[in-house]
């Protein structure tokens, strides 16, 4: 796990563009953190990294956004942006299909409030929790589950 | 002629099933909209128990609604199917999955009757229900237009140079003014949906208690940015553990003024950039009352005629999409689908 801090909304969206640069395809990326947080926020830089020029705005309310990366020399092709802010239950997500995109080596999958799906959420994910500091500023942990999942999941097993 | 008179609209975005007939009637460019039946079947009271619009109960309740709706609206309307001239559904901007139950129905309807089908786009509903107020005509549009469309999915300024001709020129780059009352009401405790809630605490409570900021305002483009708003309600929340009626009040009509403050001071700067004769306000965020009558001051202000939609027609509805279709395109076949990111003219 590796934990930052950023001073502002800018700092946590050039993060996010950072964050971006580490992406391959196929990864799921789960943000965990109150209203206002900065989920969006860190999520736009991340969108914007990954050479979208197109505006993000919240997804709140149509839950979906899928954008095309048209470089047809980029392997991720799809970044799927939901915000299950509005779910009752991971049912609402599945049925507007989203799990086409999950572990889809050419789409990066990019999830506001997944403690609501939690039961979809695919193990093998990047989870980042986003805590409140002093005014703007924020604690930001990243934990990289991509293989550890797997790992833990082979280690149990003897004792199974 | 009588066959180009009734327009079925069907509207099916998001929380709602609506269908509605719409008459047309006036020679060219001077037509007039008067709705012959507009069935809304509410999902307001399932959503409130969980406090927000449940996308799956939507999707679910719009394959359930769509054919009874559909059914309601014909029959109040009187209108035999055999006298609609065309049918004119929701495209997009929504939610996939409830796109999805108006456009297949429609298509179907399309095919069994024979009757043209045109898809239109959501926001084009917004931007046309004024013209289904009392007295407005086709006429009562001055071009160019300015559009100041305000709802939970959507902020946007628009320049209307005819019926038929849009340029986005700004948006929100973040949260819709009226997810910004959704949320704020969230963070005060209140329920869903937001807008009416905070909308009647405020005209009780002191816009002047807290000042928050007015995001973007000095900022010379025409976008616009609510999420930093809401931080910073939430943050003058987090200050006291007070939740007594007056603070909730304070801080409900102090965060609505900011809001109202920053769709005016735009709205007006666009209206003069583009030199608008008439100003046009759409969506459910233009029911609020501080909102309408910002607008008022703002056409009044500016020399140019407002047109703005009754109140029952502010939120998403089908007759104003019977409207669009009356101006939009004719689908060539079958093959049209959901756009859930469909955009008008950039």
């Amino acid at each position: 796990m590796i934990t930052h801090y950023t001073k502002s909304g800018k700092e946590t969206a050039a993060l996010g563009r950072r964050f971006a640069k580490t992406l391959h395809g196929g990864e799921v990326v789960a943000f965990f953190g109150d209203l206002g947080a900065g989920k969006t926020t860190f999520i736009q830089g991340v969108i914007r990294g990954l050479g979208i020029k197109k505006v993000v705005t919240s997804p709140t309310f149509i839950l979906m956004n899928v954008f095309l990366i048209k470089n047809k020399k980029s392997k991720i092709q799809n970044v799927v942006h939901i915000d299950c802010y509005r779910a009752r239950s991971s049912n609402d997500i599945v049925g507007i299909g989203v799990l086409e995109y999950f572990n889809d080596p050419r789409s990066v999958v990019l999830i506001e409030w997944p403690e609501k799906i939690t039961n979809i959420l695919p193990k093998r994910r990047i989870d980042i929790k986003i805590d409140f500091r002093k005014n703007d500023a924020r604690e930001l942990k990243i934990c990289d589950k991509t293989n550890t999942a797997t790992r833990k999941k082979s280690a149990k097993k003897p004792h199974a | 002629m009588k066959k180009e008179n009734y327009i079925l609209g069907i509207e099916s975005s998001c929380d709602e099933t609506s269908a509605a007939v719409v008459s047309i009637s006036g020679a060219s460019g001077e037509e007039s909209f008067s709705i012959r039946s507009n069935v809304i079947s509410s999902q307001i009271d399932i959503h409130k128990k969980y406090g927000g619009i449940v996308p799956e109960v939507a999707a679910r309740s719009h394959i359930k609604n769509i054919i009874p709706v559909i059914d309601e609206a014909l029959s109040l309307s009187g209108i035999g199917y055999g006298e609609i001239s065309r049918i004119a559904v929701t495209q997009g901007p929504g939610l996939i999955s409830s796109l999805m139950v108006g456009i297949e129905a429609a298509k179907a309807l399309s095919y069994i009757w024979s009757t043209p089908l045109v898809p239109v786009n959501h926001i084009l509903g917004h931007i046309y229900s004024g013209l289904l107020a009392d007295n407005n005509t086709a006429e009562s549009i001055r071009f160019p237009a300015l559009v100041l469309v305000v709802s939970g999915g959507h902020t946007e300024l628009i320049v209307m140079k005819s019926m038929i001709d849009f340029k986005k020129i700004g948006q929100t780059l973040d949260d819709a003014a009226g997810e910004a009352f959704d949320k704020v009401a969230k963070i005060l405790g209140l329920g869903f949906p937001g807008g009416p809630i905070i909308s009647a605490l405020a005209e009780k409570g002191n816009p002047n208690a807290y000042v928050f900021p007015r995001p973007m305002m000095k900022k010379k483009n025409f976008h616009f940015s609510f999420s930093g708003l809401k931080t910073a309600v939430l943050y003058e929340t987090k200050k006291s553990k007070n939740r007594n009626k007056k603070y909730v009040q304070d801080i409900a009509a102090s965060f609505q003024i900011a809001v109202a403050d920053v769709l005016k001071e735009k709205t007006q700067r666009a209206i003069k950039a583009y030199s608008a004769k008439t100003l046009i306000v759409g969506g459910g965020v233009s029911a609020n009352t501080m909102l309408r009558s910002a607008m008022q001051d703002a056409a009044k202000k500016n020399s140019v005629s407002l047109i703005i939609p009754p109140i029952a027609l502010c939120t998403d509805n089908a007759a104003p999409i019977a409207v669009a279709g009356y101006y939009g395109k004719i689908a060539k076949s079958y093959g049209i689908s959901a756009e859930p990111n469909a955009e008008i003219g950039i």
